[in-house]
């Protein structure tokens, strides 16, 4: 078995970035994100108490997060569009905020694009859909245009990167 | 491309995932104790969610903050980009085999506005980004390429998503509903 080696004082500025031994440990959760600390450290020849603190120290410093991704129709939705808005006489992001307030917005995004202000949308049945499409356009100041686009198939959902800070 | 059916979950399978969107490394204990069901159950139902193709247990990193120390890009993305593929007939499968062969393809969809390809892409730097859309042009069958760039993340649930894929869904065909 692998020496055990201890947590030694790093010359990093705590919490900003990845040091080696993070590197390793996310490694080894993309295979299991629920593998043991003790696991981990056996493979990695460290102690599992050093493991599980960096697994805390990542998570809090929002650098890295083990997460549950579920299929939205594990939730009931039935449907997920990407949405996308074309925003004038008013600034895109104030359309964005008003957008993520909704519980059914998974996801809000400023593009460089034609339609600035981009999201994932998840609805229960066709009839939510139209009704926040119709709303969309009619309720949102600024909206002039709305591109909708029913995601059919998923041919690939391999999540690594993320923008953890919002 | 038809969409396999997709197979029966019930309450415990997203009272479970509700639980794992709060923290995935729980213990089944804890989640069994709360929900009232064996840790058995939790675990059964977990692996079953997992193979399904239906719940995803992985590690997310902050892409703000995904270069290396030293400062040079690792091997992991800083920039996300979106790309709409507009396909010409009959093409939407040979392009879609041509964004799957890329690495920085990080989600790949297809919308039934049109033969349509929707392509998420996790980028090291800016001059990926044209050296991916150069690639995506010159896949056989694209009749159109938009590119955009993610200037700011608004909102982000990593907790729900399309995920199963259609092999997922295919391979889960035969699977029976949760007794």
């Amino acid at each position: 078995m692998a020496i055990l080696s201890e947590d030694k004082p790093q010359r990093r500025l705590k919490g900003t970035s990845l040091d080696d031994t993070d590197r390793r440990i996310v490694d080894v959760l993309m295979r299991d994100g629920r593998a043991q600390s003790t696991t981990i450290g056996e493979e990695l020849g460290l102690s599992g108490n050093l493991v599980s603190n960096r697994i805390r120290a990542m998570d809090a410093a929002g650098l890295m997060r083990v997460v549950a991704v579920a299929d939205h129709r594990i939730h009931g939705y039935r449907l997920v569009a990407r949405i996308r808005l074309q925003v004038t006489g008013r600034p895109p992001i104030d359309v964005a905020h008003q957008l993520a307030q909704r519980e059914e917005v998974l996801s809000v995004h400023i593009t460089s694009g034609r339609y600035p202000v981009s999201c994932l949308y998840a609805f229960r049945n066709a009839r939510e859909m139209l009704e926040a499409v119709r709303q969309a356009t009619a309720d949102i100041p600024g909206v002039d245009d709305v591109d909708v686009e029913l995601i059919n198939n998923v041919y690939r959902y391999v999540p690594t990167v993320g923008p953890l800070g919002t | 491309m038809d969409t396999p059916e997709f197979p029966t979950t019930d309450q415990l399978d997203r009272d479970i995932a509700v639980m794992l969107a709060q923290d995935a490394r729980l213990s089944f204990r804890k989640i069994a104790t709360d929900l009232g069901v064996t840790e058995g159950t939790v675990r059964g139902r977990v692996k079953r969610l997992q193979s399904a193709g239906l719940l995803k247990l992985v590690p997310i990193l902050d892409i703000d903050r995904t270069r290396d120390s030293s400062g040079t890009p690792g091997e992991i993305g800083q920039h996300m980009m979106f790309i709409t593929v507009k396909c010409a007939n009959g093409k939407l499968d040979s392009v879609r085999e041509g964004l799957l062969a890329m690495p920085q393809v990080s989600a790949l969809y297809d919308a039934n506005a049109a033969p349509r390809l929707v392509a998420v892409c996790i980028l090291p730097s800016l001059e990926d980004a044209a050296a991916v859309m150069n690639r995506v042009v010159a896949l056989d069958g694209v009749r159109e390429a938009d590119s955009e760039l993610v200037l700011q993340s608004i909102k982000y649930n990593a907790a729900i998503a399309p995920i199963a894929t259609v092999a997922d869904l295919q391979s889960s065909l035969g699977d029976t509903a949760p007794a």
